[in-house]
């Protein structure tokens, strides 16, 4: 309890006194989770909106490859986008590994079938009746996709918080990558390993209160959404 | 503006599901479809309303294949229609909208239509918080505000109750009357097509086994 009680109060000063390097890793770990989001959903929200509506062959082995990529080990997938972007790997020659850019790839690779996979299931769901409203009203192929989007925005919005959430949160894959290099590739979750293992326990709780608090805002906002749908 | 089917045909998995020689549907008429689960009268109205593909045949509205944009002037009433999550009253001006008519012109439509279907007081509500029968008018509203030329309905009173069938089977009536529209409708209720259509067309097997005037 004690180390909980250190770790709140050290938050509070690391917050309060404005520390530069708090701040920034705060700054990147948004950024980079922000990023990698966006790009995750321009791949897997149109995807899996037109995978789940479109009725095609081995769709049941299709849906169950989406859920088992949901649940990727990210260890793993850091791991292999390391050996693609080491000096050795097929992609060595573009010198992305220990960047940020390493890390948002890293995190597209473990949310997108999370946003795809969320997508696609209440796509696959609900899909074909909006699209039937669509067609039998009158609506184009373009009206008919914007009441789709329309329909499904709680869907899709639970589906960009969860992947910027699983984001957010990474710290095996985004280690290996990124390396933990300070005032580059550090992030809050590498933040609070490093400490953890250096047993700078407050700092390390201090920044994973911040990382909760964050969680706690998206989702709030998130929920305050839908309560009011 | 008759619909004339020519040989249509439709599969699943090798089975036809629909398999008609020739039949027509007049301008102007109502139409009930009855026969058996399974002979093919949910099949046929998806394919006339453009919702499911067919692998032979020809379907004609006014001499011009369904496909080249006649679609618009045809809807269709499911037993259990979706609808939109937001109020009734966007729900039913969504036709209206999409085909930009004027506001002015929209506000009135909804009106009309809502005073006709008893639904006014619902106006504000979320429509997916609404009962069966309360949702089926919506969605009979929604699909009567732009005056389609043609109405297909699957069993659209099907566990409603007696009041609000009457209120549906007289929107219908009246539209067929005054504007000519044509309904095909599928009734398991032979009083109600009996009561309503101007002829009965039997299904059986996917096929039109007999028309009853």
């Amino acid at each position: 309890m004690d180390l909980l009680k250190e770790g709140l109060k050290e938050a509070l000063l690391l917050l309060i006194r404005f520390d530069k390097e708090v701040y920034s890793i705060i700054g990147l770990s948004i950024g980079l989770s922000f990023t990698s989001t966006i790009f995750s959903a321009i791949i897997g929200i149109p995807l899996g909106l037109y995978l789940g509506v479109k009725p095609f062959k081995l769709k049941k082995t299709f849906t169950r490859t989406i859920y088992t990529m949901m649940s990727l080990p990210p260890v793993v997938i850091g791991l292999l986008v390391a050996i693609f972007l080491s000096r050795s790997g097929p992609l060595g020659t573009l010198g992305l590994l220990f960047t940020p850019t390493a890390m948002v790839i890293a995190q597209m690779i473990l949310i997108t079938p999370i946003i795809l996979g969320i997508t696609y299931n209440d796509a696959k769901q609900y899909g074909p009746s909006i699209s039937q409203i669509g067609i039998t009203l009158g609506a184009s192929k373009f009206q008919t996709l914007k009441l789709l989007i329309t329909e499904m925005r709680i869907t899709l919005l639970i589906a960009l918080v969860t992947g910027f959430g699983r984001a957010i949160s990474e710290v095996g894959a985004v280690m290996i990558v990124g390396g933990n290099i300070k005032g580059h590739t550090r992030v809050m979750t590498t933040y609070i390993a490093m400490n953890n293992s250096m047993g700078n326990y407050a700092m390390a709780i201090s920044m994973g209160i911040v990382l909760l608090l964050i969680s706690f805002i998206v989702n709030s906002v998130l929920y305050r959404y839908v309560a009011g749908e | 503006m008759d619909i004339h089917i020519t040989n249509l045909l439709k599969k699943y998995h090798d089975k036809a599901v629909v398999d008609i020689d020739h039949t027509q549907f007049k301008s102007g008429f109502i139409y009930g479809i009855t026969g058996d689960n399974g002979a093919g009268k949910t099949t046929l109205l998806k394919i006339i309303a453009g919702l499911e593909r067919y692998d032979a045949g020809e379907i004609l509205y006014s001499g011009v294949p369904l496909e080249q944009g006649m679609m618009k002037k045809i809807t269709y009433l499911s037993q259990t229609p979706y609808l939109m999550r937001t109020s009734v009253y966007e729900n039913i001006v969504y036709p209206l909208k999409i085909r930009n008519i004027d506001p002015m012109t929209i506000e009135k439509k909804a009106k009309d239509i809502m005073d006709e279907l008893q639904i006014t007081e619902l106006k504000n509500q979320l429509a997916t918080q609404l009962s069966g029968g309360e949702s089926q008018k919506v969605a009979l509203a929604r699909a009567l505000v732009f005056d389609p030329e043609v109405l297909l309905l699957d069993e659209p009173t099907a566990s409603i109750d007696p009041a609000t069938i009457d209120t549906i089977e007289e929107a219908i009536t009246k539209r067929n009357k005054q504007q000519k529209m044509t309904v095909i409708m599928i009734s398991h209720n032979m009083d109600q097509v009996k009561r309503m259509c101007h002829e009965i067309v039997c299904m059986k097997k996917g096929k039109k086994i007999s028309i009853k005037e």
